[in-house]
């Protein structure tokens, strides 16, 4: 199985690989194609330092006499209530200009609340549309600043 | 320099700006508190309400919560002996102890103080010292910039924790990677926006540091709980607060001690990458050489020394990595890359210049540190006990309003979803990073100083008529260039030595 130490490093040397091909792909502007230093120049240069710098991780690791590495203390639960937060997140990014501000945030808030566990009602009700409603009320009315209500109603 | 202060003095006692002294303070100690959340994420927090305050407000609000999360982050190590922030780990080692044996608020009073003075020295240092180099800084030309940035990416590197210095370079690359992202501003080509319009004014500079530090610190604690102290401020067996009184002769004792942990924080800071969690720890280590046998071996059980020490000299680090951050436009620390991302957002050029053509938000920022000192003493001190019912906050709560405060944060600066879906895309990718041990402030760094290395190195380039001789033409650039690469082989020294000695230890077993 991949070390994890090696797991990094070489997402990295794929990444930087990548950002590599694309960098030799750079269009060029006619005017640029005397000049010394180009668009082209640094990324050139930091996808093969880059790569560089992989390499010479993945090869420290390999030659290295590690210890037993300890596993580490990830529980399927935690990992998952994080991947929800995630989905909760985009979910929020979506439903912000749709919904509107004050829907959104209150269902977002009350989601969050229950991935987190938290199941008394007082606390998921009164942590979130209150929150919710006095935050829009010092943006739009306190401090002028335009805050979406709904594009499906507006 | 009389003129500045005066000037600064009139900046900071505008009422506005005394009112943001004292609101930084105030949050910063709030969320420098919690644990797991550090000055950085505090700092990203406000940057989209100091964009609706300028320059001189903004960093001012800034400076306050830098050094309000420092002094929160000492109250829960003594407290609940969980740092919030890195620079206040070393001051869990005696703290913690010392409220164990009920004296909790003496802990806490003896941090105040240490922290109040370090922070004091450190900006009457940092008044001396930054209008000086900011003198010495104007005959930099663009080649010396280019070795001065190349300096500050590898120092942060080098000095990142024990054999993370490839992680760190490969974090410091993807930071300048990304800041690639958009139209070269010099030649006008699209580069890395794969079609995509919004990426073509480049990534933001708030949205990837909310999303490696605030989101991404909020969902490590989700997804590694165990992190987490295993007492909360409202269990039976935290210690109670107490009295918070003094005696002459402990104050005699710890005066000198405080004094040599300033002088050495301010000048850790001043160093780009060290900062204020090396300074403290080394404060701590030289205070326990200094002492005598006998006191010697109280560090570590609740030594008072053991807790002044890192508690004055994190402060004055903190003051002192605002040195190169005002003279030379260099960020030493991911703290103050946040903050030279947000002067760039206000269309402020840190650097030498500074000085010269924004006089008020140089002077200002340095004054209101005196200030914001004055506020932790008077204000935050006797409001402890309050402070650390925050403590106390469900999780659950506490975790999901940093999300929903980082994600209205960015939105309110862009009014953009896309920036929205983008943020949650680098949540996930700095969350794998952090499980696999990568530090995220290499990556900022990069990010921010990105841009400003290719501008500078284009220049140079021009001016040496394309070529690399411009790092060895000035015996400065040529210097600084050589500091760097030592900088550089620095960690090489510590891996030569790790194999000489496993090499001689599986001698020694072979033998044996």
């Amino acid at each position: 199985m991949l070390n994890r130490e090696l797991i990094g490093p070489s997402l990295f040397l794929v990444l930087f690989t990548l950002y590599a091909l694309v960098a030799w792909q750079i269009p060029l502007m006619p005017f640029e194609e005397y000049e010394s230093v180009t668009s082209a120049t640094l990324p050139k240069v930091y996808a093969v330092f880059g790569i560089v710098v992989c390499v010479l991780s993945i090869g420290a690791n390999l030659l290295k006499q590690a210890p037993a590495e300890k596993a580490d203390l990830l529980s399927k639960g935690n990992l998952l209530r994080t991947f929800a937060l995630l989905v909760l997140m985009v979910a929020y990014s979506a439903m912000l200009e749709p919904f509107g501000f004050l829907i959104a945030t209150s269902a977002f808030l009350i989601t969050g609340f229950f991935i987190m566990g938290e199941r008394r009602k007082a606390v998921l009700l009164f942590a979130s549309v209150p929150v919710a409603v006095v935050f829009w009320f010092l943006m739009t009315q306190v401090l002028g600043i335009y805050l979406v209500p709904g594009n499906l109603w507006s | 320099m009389l003129d500045g202060i005066m000037l600064g003095l009139s900046t900071v006692l505008d009422w506005n700006n005394l009112l943001y002294v004292i609101v930084g303070c105030f949050v910063g100690t709030f969320i420098g508190m919690l644990p797991g959340l550090g000055p950085i994420t505090a700092i990203a927090l406000m940057i989209p309400i100091t964009y609706s305050i300028g320059a001189d407000s903004g960093m001012i609000l800034m400076a306050g919560v830098y050094y309000g999360a420092i002094f929160g982050g000492s109250t829960s190590s003594i407290l609940i002996n969980a740092p919030g922030v890195a620079g206040t780990v070393a001051s869990s080692f005696d703290g913690y102890p010392l409220a164990k044996q009920g004296k909790a608020g003496k802990a806490l009073a003896i941090a105040a103080y240490s922290s109040f003075i370090g922070g004091t020295i450190g900006a009457i240092l940092l008044m001396v010292a930054a209008p000086l180099l900011a003198k010495v800084s104007l005959s930099f030309q663009s080649p010396d910039y280019v070795v001065l940035m190349f300096l500050g990416l590898t120092a942060i590197a080098a000095f990142s924790n024990k054999g993370q210095f490839l992680k760190a370079m490969m974090m410091t690359v993807f930071g300048l990677m990304l800041a690639t992202v958009g139209i070269d501003p010099s030649s006008g080509t699209e580069r890395f926006t794969f079609g995509q319009a919004d990426l073509l004014d480049g990534i933001s500079f708030l949205l990837v540091a909310m999303a490696t530090f605030a989101l991404a610190e909020a969902l490590i604690n989700v997804a590694r709980p165990e992190a987490e102290p295993d007492k909360k401020i409202d269990d039976p067996d935290t210690p109670k607060i107490g009295s918070t009184k003094l005696t002459k002769e402990e104050v005699k004792d710890m005066a000198p001690v405080v004094g040599r942990s300033s002088l050495l924080g301010f000048i850790v800071g001043v160093l780009p990458g060290a900062g204020a969690t090396i300074a403290s720890f080394m404060a701590y280590a030289t205070e326990r050489n200094l002492a005598p046998k006998a006191l010697k071996d109280k560090f570590g059980k609740g030594s008072m020394r053991g807790l002044a020490a890192p508690e004055s000299a994190n402060n004055a680090a903190c003051t002192g990595s605002f040195v190169p951050l005002l003279t030379l436009g260099i960020p030493g620390s991911g703290t103050t890359a946040i903050m030279l991302g947000a002067l760039i957002a206000y269309g402020i050029q840190p650097g030498p210049m500074l000085m010269q053509e924004n006089p008020s938000v140089f002077w200002a920022v340095i004054v209101s540190m005196y200030f914001g000192n004055i506020v932790l003493l008077i204000l935050n001190l006797p409001l402890i006990p309050y402070f650390a019912k925050v403590l106390a906050m469900p999780k659950s709560v506490l975790t999901v309003m940093i999300l929903f405060f980082s994600l209205i944060g960015v939105y309110l600066v862009s009014f953009n979803t896309f920036d929205l879906f983008m943020m949650v895309g680098f949540a996930l990718v700095a969350l794998v990073l952090r499980l696999l041990a990568f530090p995220m402030a290499p990556l900022l760094l990069g990010f921010i100083l990105g841009d400003m290395i290719e501008r500078n190195f284009r220049r140079a380039m021009m001016i040496s008529d394309g070529s690399l001789s411009f790092l060895w033409d000035r015996p400065l650039t040529l210097s600084i260039f050589v500091i760097s690469i030592l900088v550089l082989l620095f960690p090489l020294k510590d891996y030569i030595v790790q194999r000489r000695k496993e090499k001689a230890a599986t001698q020694a077993e072979q033998h044996a």
